[in-house]
């Protein structure tokens, strides 16, 4: 008897010892994230951080987690995007209402944003000390979205100003923000033209604006259109925008159940994910939905110097990857393992 | 460390032995019996565990402490006392069917039940029924299932009970109860109540769980009255759940959940010549409201209402053969600001077999076919053996088809729902070897399940996440149950219990473990008992599990110890005080990552026994 219960307890001490198991090894961290691709990864949706990977120009380097890989310490739940000014990089951790603030070269820890701000989503600089972010606020309120606008020199926000609701991406131009109301959990149709504390002008455009670009003084907004499970879909649209004179110039529409995302330029040519697809369109001769060059199901994309970087976040629950295409020739030329949720692309230079 | 676990199986299957963990309490009551007897007649080939009356009592905090602590079933706990899902044997918490005087209550939303909503003290018998039960308890009993009865006699009983209890994070409970008989009557009444502010602080986190308080109030009534050639019952019960969720290590909750269920059976039961038959008439209640911000009034629910009307009958052929048939009739109507209004209609024809060949050699077939439903409805089966070789040694062996039907959160959920969705399947194979040497009982079971046609949400195009039928999963495992009873002398005994489990549980696609199910579990109770005087301490080794489905996270293993104490006055009335000390050595674990569990925190309890 005495033997099985001395067993019984050894098969308890076996199993114990598997908590020795974890193989943590010291990750690589570079001198310096100069001149290279930030992907910024949500993380796992409920329960986990979110973090940063880093890959330089030359892809000899490649460096997974590197905020906490220099700091010691997370950076919160959903890192839903970053932006840039001066020597800093601004990542805005949505689900934990803060942005987190690092050199862009060293990527040590700067300050952080945590008051004032409610379910924050992107954020952008302007004239070198002011910073903007879009805030959902309650997502079923859609009455209390807004602007926080941000002292940089203090790192605090210094006023808010409401926006119609679902303020996403923005984009600079000519000292003025323009913000795309994507819609949040729901959808709408604006763009807002933000010149120093107030809202200047609202835009209207398709439903589902999901993505911008700048070029000259043309702005381009993808527009989703509304999914079909609302029961009033609507097709994608791509909308110029004329931002000298801040009005629609051309709409150019999709199949009704065609919901293009992801919308970036290279040169002349615009790019956008649709239905598995990444689709050219030459801004000269636009006609939707252009020429498909590459196939894949991709979760945000950005093009740049000849070539297109693509995050596929697989099954949303696992390590994602960047694939960068070669857009001469519209072939993959590498393939790096991401964080989990890879959903932001930027450029450090 | 690869080779462990096959050294610990080795051991079990060396010095091979099962525990029906514990003797229970009720067994000693004459006469009782079970709303449900299908779980007693038609699973002699299925290992069927017990929860004895003290080892409820001793973690009546809620139904997850309960199972966890004494059965082989991994709970992924969201911070304590929040969503609590189970997985029992590598299944998904769907897969898991919680039974209720025989009647399957997981939700018409989520097919699932939270366990934490479930007080343990309103039922006389748990059970725990490993392997497919699909047969005879329907969607959802693919890795096993979850029995809480309310159990009846006609012998002279009049017992109340109070209990209150206090402990850390302003937590305080209580509980009354009174059983009477008298007649032909049978007649048990009982409420109780737990409220905490749940406010623990994050071991060596300088953060404290600021939103997790709860409220839960349950009440029950139980009748039964004899008849000339049967019996009536009536078993009914009430539960509130009020809850905040808890943030995590990174996020404020804000979140908090209400939640109402009602269930009421009437049963009649009547000898007619040699068939024993049975009508019975259920109604279910379920009601949730989802806050997402607590301080705000707007919320998003939904309600459903399910009746369920059933006949069966049962005749014992020359003592050996054992049939019952049975024909249910369910209808399930819900609506919710996410579901829209819908129903579900199913009929379900059962038939039940138990061929008693000898003393020593019995097995039963079954079978289930259901009718009605707008999806292809499969054709289930089981067939368990039990031989018994010797006085001590016992080997039983079951397999069976089980299914899962899509709830109505994969149906018509807004947006996403896909009615096109057809149930889950799975195949399952268990063999169980039982010994028993004097108070020694081992059991080791071996079992493998494969499922297909899982039902899992993924993002389509557009972003929306849609339920597809798509993953195909494989577990295979083998569970280890040991209990012995050491008397020391007249006054003194030594009571061990252990349980272990090893879970492979495979998405056959990525060839990856699945998500929150850890390889390696085990728990053990140690008990010192010197007269009215008990000691024990409680252990809990819950092994990693991943968090990402390529196994690239995971959370990490902890142990943790609890300690107890109890004495009871040995006069009449009796009462009986103790305390528990949980989590001794303030160990920082989490349940599921980054949400973190209790540190040290002390219980205690004043039991009146009238």
């Amino acid at each position: 008897m005495k033997k099985i219960i001395f067993m019984a307890f050894t098969a308890l001490l076996f199993a114990a010892c598997n908590s020795d198991d974890d193989n943590v090894q010291s990750e690589y961290i570079p001198a310096a994230f100069a001149k290279g691709i930030f992907i910024t990864n949500e993380g796992p949706f409920n329960n986990g951080s979110g973090n940063i990977t880093y890959i330089s120009e030359d892809y000899s380097t490649v460096a997974q987690n590197i905020y906490r890989n220099v700091n010691g310490t997370e950076l919160g739940n959903i890192v839903q995007s970053m932006g840039f000014n001066d020597d800093n990089a601004y990542i805005v951790v949505s689900n934990s209402q803060k942005i987190v603030i690092a050199n862009r070269y060293t990527f040590q820890s700067v300050d952080s944003i945590k008051t004032d701000l409610n379910n924050p989503r992107y954020f952008v600089s302007i004239g070198g000390n002011k910073g903007y972010v879009s805030n959902w606020g309650d997502p079923n309120d859609n009455a209390d979205d807004y602007l926080a606008v941000v002292d940089l020199r203090t790192n605090t926000v210094s006023s808010t100003i409401p926006v119609a609701f679902g303020p996403e991406r923005m984009v600079t131009y000519n000292n003025k923000i323009y913000v795309a109301h994507q819609g949040a959990y729901g959808q709408n149709n604006l763009i807002s033209v933000i010149s120093g504390t107030s809202v200047e002008n609202t835009i209207t455009v398709g439903d589902v604006p999901n993505s911008m670009v700048v070029s000259g003084s043309t702005l381009y907004v993808l527009c989703g259109g509304n999914p079909s499970y609302t029961g009033t879909e609507t097709a994608g649209s791509l909308v110029k925008i004329d931002l000298s004179i801040g009005q629609v110039t051309q709409t150019y529409s999709l199949g009704t159940t065609q919901h293009p995302s992801s919308l970036t330029m290279d040169g002349t040519n615009l790019f956008y994910n649709l239905d598995g697809k990444v689709y050219k369109v030459n801004t000269a001769s636009i006609s939707l939905p252009g020429t498909d060059i590459i196939s894949g199901n991709f979760y945000t994309l950005q093009a740049k110097d000849g070539k297109l970087y693509a995050a596929d976040a697989k099954d949303f629950a696992s390590k994602g990857s960047l694939v960068i295409y070669d857009l001469s020739t519209n072939q993959q030329i590498q393939d790096y393992q991401t964080g989990i949720v890879p959903g932001g692309i930027y450029f450090n230079e | 460390m690869k080779q462990n676990w096959l050294h610990i199986v080795f051991i079990f299957f060396l010095c091979t032995a099962s525990a029906y963990a514990q003797l229970d309490s009720i067994q000693h009551l004459p006469e009782v019996m079970l709303t449900d007897s299908k779980l007693v007649h038609f699973s002699k080939g299925f290992k069927l565990e017990k929860l004895s009356d003290s080892l409820v009592k001793r973690n009546a905090t809620s139904l997850t402490e309960t199972l966890r602590y004494n059965t082989s079933i991994y709970f992924k706990e969201n911070g304590f006392g929040m969503v609590s899902s189970p997985s029992f044997r590598g299944t998904n918490a769907a897969q898991t069917a919680v039974v209720w005087n025989g009647i399957n209550i997981n939700s018409v939303f989520t097919g699932q039940t939270d366990f934490n909503t479930i007080s343990p003290l309103n039922y006389n018998e748990i059970s725990i029924r490993s392997g497919g039960g699909g047969v005879q308890y329907g969607s959802g009993a693919v890795g096993g299932s979850i029995h809480l009865n309310n159990t009846y006699s006609f012998k002279k009983i009049d017992t109340t009970e109070v209990g209150l209890r206090y402990g850390s994070f302003s937590t305080v409970g209580g509980n009354a109860s009174t059983t009477q008989t008298w007649g032909d009557h049978y007649l048990n009444i009982g409420v109780d109540f737990i409220s905490s502010e749940n406010d623990y602080d994050y071991v060596g986190k300088e953060q404290r769980n600021n939103h997790g308080q709860f409220v839960r109030f349950a009440a029950k009534v139980n009748e039964a009255r004899k008849l000339k050639r049967g019996v009536a019952t009536w078993n009914s019960e009430y539960t509130y759940n009020d809850r905040n969720f808890s943030g995590s290590l990174n996020t404020k909750g804000k979140d908090a959940y209400k939640d109402i269920t009602t269930r009421n059976l009437w049963q009649l039961q009547q000898k007619v010549g040699v068939f024993n038959t049975k009508g019975s008439v259920a109604h279910l209640f379920e009601q949730y409201n989802y806050f997402p911000e607590s301080e705000n009034p707007f919320n998003t629910g939904g309600k459903a209402n399910t009746f369920i009307g059933a006949f069966q009958s049962e005749v014992l052929l020359q003592k050996k053969i054992r049939i019952n048939g049975k024909l249910e009739y369910t209808y399930v109507k819900a609506e919710g600001d996410n579901v829209g209004d819908n129903s579900r209609k199913t009929l379900a024809a059962v038939l039940l077999m138990n061929y008693k060949l000898s003393e020593k050699f019995n097995y039963g077939i079954n079978f289930r076919q259901e009718f009605l439903n707008d999806f292809d409805n499969p054709f289930l089966f089981s067939a368990d053996a039990k031989y018994s070789v010797s006085k001590n040694y016992a080997l039983r062996i079951n397999g069976s088809k089980n299914y899962r039907v899509p709830t109505f959160n994969d149906l018509y959920w807004y947006a996403g729902g896909n009615i096109d969705l057809k149930p889950e399947t799975s195949y399952q194979v268990e063999l169980g070897q039982e010994v028993s040497v004097g108070k020694l009982k081992v059991d080791v079971a071996a079992y493998y399940i494969s499922s297909e046609d899982l039902i899992k949400w993924i993002p389509g195009n557009g972003g929306l996440w849609q339920p597809v039928n798509i993953s195909k999963t494989r577990n295979y495992g083998i569970e280890a149950v040991l209990g012995y009873f050491l008397k020391l002398n007249n006054k003194q005994s030594l009571d061990f219990n252990a349980n272990y489990s090893y879970t492979k549980a495979e998405d056959l696609e990525k060839e990856k473990q699945l998500i929150y199910v850890p390889f390696h579990k085990t728990s053990s109770t140690i008990e010192y008992n010197f007269k009215h005087f008990s000691f024990y301490i409680q252990g809990l080794f819950n092994g990693e599990a991943y968090t990402a489905t390529d196994n690239s996270e995971s959370v990490a293993s902890y142990t943790i110890f609890n300690l107890g104490a109890q004495y009871t006055l040995p006069f009449n009335p009796n009462i009986t005080f103790g305390g528990r000390l949980k989590n001794v050595f303030n160990v920082y674990y989490e349940n599921v990552a980054y949400r973190p569990m209790p540190s040290r925190s002390i219980q205690i309890f004043l039991n009146f026994n009238i």
